[in-house]
């Protein structure tokens, strides 16, 4: 057995914080081995969303279903067993070393005072190697570079075997180059994927679905052609975009006008 | 540097394409056999380092405990001490008393409690810390900063005011305690309000509560009208290990044993918490309920300590930092690690403050903040050099 890529369901979700709703009623699917990009303005609400899949945000309705099961109704190790998240937070206020900082995505499968087994071990060089830290295992995590810090991020996330990655702007102060290798990367990871992003036309090379939220509510989904035209560009972020095809791999992008 | 994922040279995509199986492939059997696989290299070595480490402090601990029988009021060389020790712990049944009654009755009476107490109190003060630099995700805090030190003065300086003494010999320890519960459970309940515990309301309310409790204090010593109360108020808060006996131990050392054993059971869990909240949710830790426990844990065990000792500063935030640049932040290591490095210190501090002067004593507290607080800057300062200016 190895395995599968995951399937996700969001069901009417919406989400309240201090009186105000962040998240509005919205409802896609993720089928295994798809990505799919979260796209809006500042504000619009895709973090809120990802929050509520690897479950830090209850939903004020709806349900969210990671490979039929409600995560609400699920423990938080369940969740981490099926959902990984490369996130924002860095661990950097102790001297964690990388291989601890990957280390701790093998938590979730683990008993108490279970030991490290020959199992995980192998499970952290693989995922080291994949991401070229090898050489840097042994470094203190807070003096990596920025790309250094969010490959040893995705490697965490590769030993937790989860069947969906989540990904909150992973492409943040990265340069052009490890943009492209992070995406292509988890685009061939063979698992489903969603991702909140910033840039558009990064999000119209590798996922195979868009979700474009405006205010907390779905304002378009679809394939990447479909929901990137320029009047919705231009309703969702006030501003004129023209939208072309790449000469050769016919996908679409956009450029101010 | 490398050339992460871009390279499309046919075997490094096979060697992808195998790590990737490795990583997609699900756990062995729990009964399969390990042979064959070897030992990661790194690994191997961080092993045989911290098994050095580990020997070391033992030594470390061994050589302070001797010191800790030998010196004071009478001075007893070192083969007597160790010949003592080892006919007590024998229960009389190895070695021929060749020494003098009077040097037995201080090693077994006076000197052997006086050095437990002080590495109890001392390993439990180093895991407090460490646990609670982990909780408020800060390696600037120490075990005072959750307001029970404070909680704790207030009690013993309300039985010195009032000169109460309803609960026997020990009402002091007892009043102690009962003052740093009811500051830890103002502490909780204001770092709740609103619904999550958060690290920083944390240290603010443990803040917040410490001037209160001080100033409560103050008001109490000098409105008495007994004008040695600051003196012995003074002396109490500094710490010490003077009323070290054998009937004062059974708690403090019940303490650590139940504390440090929770803490490295949920060792792997603590060193979530270091990689910030959302992801240790995402991680798979319930970090809510984990930093309440973990808090009440923590706060309890400083409780007992302060209750037995007087306030002891820096051990509980020093203590973790030597630790972690000689082992690593993983607390599976670094645990054991501090327990045995704070009982080695506060045996070592507990010398110098009873031999400095004597025959009289320094509080304790005293040489550990003067020990300490030099290095602490020496290592804030070394820390961030080490780091550049990229903090």
């Amino acid at each position: 057995m190895t395995i599968q890529p995951g399937t996700l369901s969001l069901i009417d979700v919406s989400v309240e914080i201090a009186g105000h709703r962040l998240v509005d009623a919205i409802s896609f699917d993720v089928g295994p081995g798809e990505m799919v990009g979260l796209l809006g303005p500042n504000g619009a609400g895709k973090s809120t969303l990802l929050r509520t899949i690897y479950k830090v945000v209850k939903p004020a309705m709806g349900t969210v279903l990671v490979n039929g099961n409600d995560v609400q109704h699920q423990t938080s190790a369940w969740v981490a067993q099926n959902v990984a998240a490369v996130l924002q937070d860095m661990p950097a206020d102790f001297p964690l070393t990388v291989r601890d900082v990957v280390t701790m995505g093998r938590s979730a499968h683990k008993a108490l005072l279970e030991p490290d087994t020959a199992h995980d071990r192998c499970l952290i060089d693989a995922a080291l190697k994949l991401q070229r830290l090898e050489a840097l295992q042994d470094r203190p995590f807070r003096t990596l570079s920025g790309g250094e810090r969010q490959r040893a991020l995705l490697a965490r996330a590769l030993v937790q075997q989860p069947s969906i990655l989540v990904l909150d702007e992973p492409t943040n102060h990265l340069d052009i180059r490890y943009q492209l290798s992070l995406l292509k990367f988890v685009r061939e990871l063979g698992i489903t994927v969603v991702a909140a992003l910033h840039d558009l036309n990064l999000a119209a090379m590798f996922c195979d679905r868009l979700c474009l939220m405006q205010g907390g509510r779905m304002a378009a989904l679809g394939r990447p052609d479909e929901v990137l035209t320029s009047e919705r560009i231009n309703k969702v972020y006030c501003v004129e975009m023209v939208v072309q095809r790449h000469p050769s791999t016919g996908k679409v992008f956009l450029l101010p006008a | 540097m490398s050339e992460a994922h871009i390279t499309d040279k046919q075997g490094d995509l096979q060697e992808r394409d195998a790590l990737l199986a490795t990583l997609r492939a699900a756990p062995p059997p729990k009964v399969a056999p390990d042979i064959g696989l070897p030992e990661p290299g790194p690994t191997a070595v961080g092993r045989g380092r911290y098994a050095a480490v580990l020997a070391a402090m033992f030594g470390l601990i061994g050589v302070a405990v001797l010191a800790g029988m030998m010196v004071g009021s009478v001075t007893i060389p070192a083969g007597t001490a160790l010949s003592i020790l080892i006919h007590w712990i024998s229960g009389g049944l190895l070695l021929e008393p060749d020494w003098r009654e009077a040097h037995e009755i201080i090693i077994v009476q006076t000197r052997i409690p006086r050095v437990i107490l002080a590495a109890v109190v001392g390993a439990s003060l180093g895991v407090a810390g460490m646990v609670i630099q982990a909780i408020v995700r800060n390696p600037l805090a120490g075990p005072s900063i959750l307001g029970v030190s404070s909680g704790a003065a207030t009690g013993a300086v309300i039985v010195m005011r009032f000169g109460l003494l309803f609960l026997g010999a020990f009402t002091l320890h007892i009043a102690a305690f009962v003052g740093g519960l009811i500051a830890l459970t103002i502490v909780f309940w204001i770092a709740r309000t609103g619904g999550n515990m958060t690290p920083t309301r944390l240290v603010l309310a443990g803040i917040a509560i410490s001037a209160v409790l001080s100033a409560l204090t103050s008001l109490l010593v000098l409105t008495s009208p007994d004008p040695q109360l600051a003196a012995r108020v003074l002396f109490w808060t500094l710490g010490g290990f003077g009323s070290a006996q054998w009937s004062l131990l059974p708690i403090p050392v019940a303490a650590l044993v139940i504390g440090l054993g929770t803490m490295l059971v949920q060792a792997r869990r603590l060193n979530l918490l270091m990689a910030g909240d959302e992801s240790a949710v995402a991680l798979g830790l319930d970090v809510e309920r984990f930093r309440r426990a973990m808090f009440v844990l923590t706060a309890g065990l400083t409780g007992i300590t302060v209750a037995v000792s007087g306030v002891i500063g820096f051990v509980g935030l020093i203590m973790p930092h030597i630790v972690r640049l000689m082992v690593g932040a993983d607390h599976r290591k670094a645990l054991p690690a501090v327990a045995l490095l704070g009982a080695s210190f506060t045996i070592a501090a507990d010398l110098v403050a009873r031999s400095i002067i004597a025959p009289l004593e320094l509080p304790v507290g005293i040489v550990t903040a003067l020990v300490g607080g030099p290095f602490f800057i020496w290592l804030l300062r070394r820390d961030a050099r080490s780091l550049g200016v990229t903090r």
